[in-house]
């Protein structure tokens, strides 16, 4: 399913005559000479980028939660109610179990009346509208960047876009062991998945706290089209 | 020390007492002076505005006057800058870019000199009440001397130093920007000299009198109280 | 809206916004708030200098090798499923995505804020032939509402409207009936708009930067809209000029830290996404149909000459939010989408200089926009070299300034010339001169004398006191 290139050959003679050369049809990135991203809180404990993901959240405008294995279900319970309750909007996610909420998933909610939904891709569309008449949104991190207070989001068929974004409130849960200093850690990542041959997903997303616009007067409005509120939950797993 | 003194348009014409200040700062640090007669201009505002081949005479015959001096000092950041862009301007001139390389080389701005050459803060000035202080644009950004001046004048006894709100702003000045742009220009010498009023200061010390003759004359025309200073005024203040 | 909006000359742009008390009060506040923001995001860094060599190192790069990066781009979009499309000019780029649209029988439009897409006049295309086209970034919603009133900074578009101002025009368009309190104003705007996200069957977006290795292109956005407009409409059509890919996730990512820190002062904004063709199998959110089209429209000129530099821009505004002469005349002085010093230098080479050639002149070579740009682009030096052409080059300049040079090159130069001028010149003043002051200059000092006084020729010049007193030398 490749898609088509027009025009191309003329406009990209058009470059290199101007810059006074044949085409290239190879270039060798070069070893850049300053590399000042390598080396932001380059030898940080676990303990110590989870103390600067917590300052951070005050940046950001983001409640942090820190929590146990344990003490999540009770933990994601309580934020959940916090927001309002349901309907709720969650990937497909393994996860979830692992982290024991299945419980709290299948049973405790939806006997509280709380509608969970999971994305499923056979159900198309209606994923969508679920997650827009939802009331909180919830993701797991796939990579956790403590400098900017960032989640990293891979897409997939399991994990709609939707389910960050068009929630009025969103939770991102963090497993501890997810942290990171930056996002240059996630470049790395994503190096290393092209170095075994997988492919970038259709839609990474770097998310930093609720939506947010400085649009009028430059006065930071918080809220604007995401979720207008944002906890992160960060689990102690390792 | 041997210091030929490169005394700019301005403060030759309009500002002779701070030239006059500069020699007796600098003979007080035991700098023998000398004043290289065939020195004009240094052709910044012809060749700020645009009218580089127009500059180009101008510049040989600054840097054939000062061809033998062994230290250039000048009591203007954006002269000295000046100065120092002559190896850009004649790039392409094999004959005059190593002569203009060697200008650029031995010149210093009047407080980088004192601070940097001869190592020294404290002049022994005296001058008593409150100051806010100007940071020139060229001098600041592209020459770099943004502590120098600081330093100095928090050593002057007496001297109350109190920021400048917003100092990183231009003053509007700009050479031939402040005639050809006035109505550009007015609004942001307006803001400057009300920047300045708003510290409450006795006086507004600046190191180029490009900037001074901007805010000072636009100050006096507006009925505003603020005694313009340039920097080696101060310095040579005993009150 | 194309790239000039105004019919007006500059001087009379420059003079209406100057009374603007509304916009230079919001743009003052805006600038030392922004200021701020950047140098403490640049200071956490610690080696912000690093950083601006890094960046501008890796741009460099690209520009001299931008071909093959190009292609490589394209090569990669086209294997995952989008289609590439290389535009010459304004007109090409905006007919090729009308015609997209018709294919796909679209109707309505939602765009995410770009201004490459300002710059090729796409609204009006689409309008015309019948689209309706929503903006969504916030700033950009305000101005379409208001009757299409130009962007006047190219981060923040409606930096020149008061909260007042807003609320009025929301309320005579949009039937809002409360305060005008951001948050209110920008929960207005969110309710309107989600339905349209959800109802647009083509989304426009920009892109902040794309990246040749993988075929991605990326998003930079607070508000989130830039997602919506991505992840909801069957398809997608992203607008780019050409210069703005880089070679992979590890240049991007530096990039970006550079981008948001100098453009608001956050380590990242809110939402940066970065979308690789069109949505995987099995994916059900995300563009069934992706277009990527790259925009030439002038920019291949500036490559290989001395403006090259230009094209290093990331467009994060902060030279413009330093700019001391944006500070007073705003973003609509300009009379183009770029504004600022990046506008002044950008706006001649892409419109050329018979609509722009004032603007190199609106600056007082401070240099405060090449101290602030996070890749090291000498703005004030590509001023100075505008100023260079259009006077010596283009023969621009008036007559009389010209010859007022000219005798300046002569004058300047010869000692003897300049010292009968300078001694003439204290006796020649003397009529005009009252308590060491001249309030009323003839000829050229007029233009002073009319806003500031002006010091006397001293009756001494330095020079004749230094020898008298210390004997010629």
């Amino acid at each position: 399913m490749g898609g088509t290139i027009q025009n191309r050959d003329a406009f990209l003679a058009t470059i290199a005559t101007q810059l006074g050369r044949e085409p290239k049809m190879k270039v060798e990135k070069p070893i850049w000479k300053h590399q000042p991203q390598r080396t932001v809180l380059a030898d940080a404990s676990l303990d110590e980028l989870l103390g600067v993901l917590r300052v951070q959240c005050e940046q950001i405008h983001t409640d942090i939660v820190e929590t146990t294995k344990e003490s999540l279900p009770v933990a994601l319970d309580e934020v959940v109610k916090a927001y309002g309750g349901g309907p709720l909007s969650l990937w497909k996610d393994g996860r979830f179990g692992e982290y024991g909420l299945s419980d709290l998933l299948e049973t405790k909610w939806p006997s509280e009346q709380i509608e969970v939904n999971s994305w499923d891709p056979s159900l198309g569309e209606k994923n969508i509208e679920l997650a827009e008449q939802a009331n909180i949104g919830i993701t797991f991190s796939d990579m956790t960047l403590a400098e900017s207070g960032t989640v990293v989001l891979f897409s997939s068929a399991d994990k709609g876009r939707s389910v960050s974004l068009l929630p009025t409130h969103y939770i991102a849960l963090i497993p501890k062991s997810t942290l990171v200093p930056r996002i240059t850690q996630a470049s790395d990542m994503i190096r290393e998945k092209l170095n075994n041959g997988e492919q970038v997903p259709s839609c990474i997303n770097f998310i930093t706290g609720p939506s947010n616009s400085a649009d009028i007067e430059m006065n930071l409005v918080i809220g604007v089209h995401g979720p207008v509120k944002a906890t992160y939950m960060v689990i102690e797993d390792c | 020390m041997k210091v030929s003194l490169f005394i700019t348009c301005l403060v030759d014409m309009f500002y002779a007492d701070a030239g006059k200040d500069m020699v007796e700062v600098l003979e007080r640090q035991g700098c023998e002076l000398s004043f290289p007669k065939g020195q004009v201009c240094c052709g910044q505002p012809a060749y700020n505005s645009g009218y580089v081949e127009n500059s180009k005479s101008a510049m040989k015959n600054m840097i054939k006057t000062f061809e033998n001096a062994e230290y250039v000092v000048t009591p203007s950041g954006s002269c000295a800058t000046m100065f120092k862009l002559y190896p850009d301007v004649f790039k392409d001139d094999l004959n005059w870019l190593p002569r203009a390389q060697e200008l650029a080389d031995k010149t210093y701005e009047f407080t980088q000199f004192l601070v940097n050459v001869l190592q020294v803060e404290n002049v022994g000035a005296k001058l008593t009440g409150k100051a806010t202080y100007h940071p020139s644009c060229h001098m600041t950004r592209l020459l770099g001397a943004s502590e120098e001046p600081k330093k100095l004048l928090n050593q002057v006894e007496g001297l109350e130093m109190i920021p400048l709100p917003n100092a990183h702003n231009c003053c509007g000045f700009g050479g031939t920007f402040s005639v050809k742009m006035g109505d550009i220009s007015e609004q942001m010498v307006d803001e400057k000299v009300n920047s300045a009023i708003v510290t409450e200061a006795d006086y507004l010390i600046g190191a180029d009198c490009g900037c001074l003759m901007n805010i000072g004359g636009r100050a006096e025309r507006v009925g505003k109280p603020i005694r313009v200073m340039h920097i080696a005024q101060v310095l040579n203040s005993n009150e | 809206m194309a790239m000039k909006f105004s019919k007006k000359n500059f001087t009379d742009r420059t003079k209406e916004n100057i009374s603007d008390d509304f916009m230079r009060q919001a743009v003052a506040s805006a600038q030392e708030r922004l200021h701020g923001r950047r140098l403490d995001a640049a200071e956490e860094l610690g080696s912000w200098e690093e950083w601006r060599s890094h960046g501008e190192e890796i741009r460099q790069h690209v520009l001299e090798n931008l071909d093959f990066y190009l292609h490589q781009l394209s090569e990669n979009v086209a294997e995952r499923g989008g289609h590439v499309f290389f535009a010459k000019t304004a007109e090409e780029a905006s007919d090729y995505v009308r015609d997209v649209i018709k294919k796909k029988d679209g109707k309505k439009v939602v765009k995410s804020k770009s201004m490459v897409t300002e710059e090729i006049n796409l609204n009006a295309v689409l309008e015309e032939a019948g689209c309706e086209v929503i903006e969504t970034d916030l700033g950009e919603y305000i101005l379409q509402v208001d009757d299409h009133d130009p962007p006047s900074h190219i981060v923040a578009p409606a930096l020149h409207k008061n909260r007042e101002q807003i609320r009025e025009v929301f309320e005579k368009k949009l039937d809002y009936h409360k305060t005008s309190k951001p948050e209110e104003l920008a929960l207005h705007a969110r309710e309107k708009l989600r339905q349209e996200f959800l109802d647009a069957d083509i989304g426009i977006t920009g892109c902040n930067f794309a990246i040749a290795e993988t075929g991605s292109i990326s998003l930079v956005t607070n508000e989130g809209n830039a997602r919506l407009v991505s992840a909801l409409p069957k398809t997608q059509i992203t607008v780019m000029g050409m210069e703005r890919v880089v070679p992979s996730f590890e240049e991007f990512e530096v990039l970006v830290s550079l981008l948001t820190r100098s453009a608001v002062g956050q380590k990242l904004t809110s939402y940066v996404t970065a979308l690789t063709g069109t949505r995987d199998e099995g994916d059900v959110d995300g563009p069934e149909e992706f277009h990527l089209v790259i925009v030439d429209n002038g920019r291949s000129e500036i490559l290989g000459t001395e403006f090259q530099s230009v094209l290093q821009c990331i467009r994060c505004a902060a030279c413009v939010n330093v700019c001391p002469v944006y500070r007073h005349i705003g973003g609509h002085s300009y009379g183009s989408i770029y504004s600022g010093p990046i506008g002044a230098v950008l706006s001649p080479l892409l419109g050329g200089y018979d609509d722009f050639k004032e603007l190199p002149f609106a600056s007082t070579l401070c240099g405060a926009c090449t101290d602030a740009c996070p890749v090291k682009i000498p703005l004030h030096e590509l001023l100075h070299t505008h100023r260079r052409i259009i006077v010596e080059e283009e023969g621009r300049s008036p007559i009389s300034e010209r010859l007022a040079m000219k005798a300046f090159g002569i004058g300047a130069a010869s000692n003897p010339l300049y010292s009968m001028g300078s001694k003439v010149a204290s006796t020649a003043m003397k009529p005009l001169t009252k308590n060491d002051r001249i309030s009323k200059g003839p000829g050229p000092l007029k233009d002073w004398t009319d806003l500031r006084e002006f010091p006397a020729v001293g009756n001494t010049r330095f020079r004749d006191w230094f020898y008298d007193q210390k004997g010629g030398k």
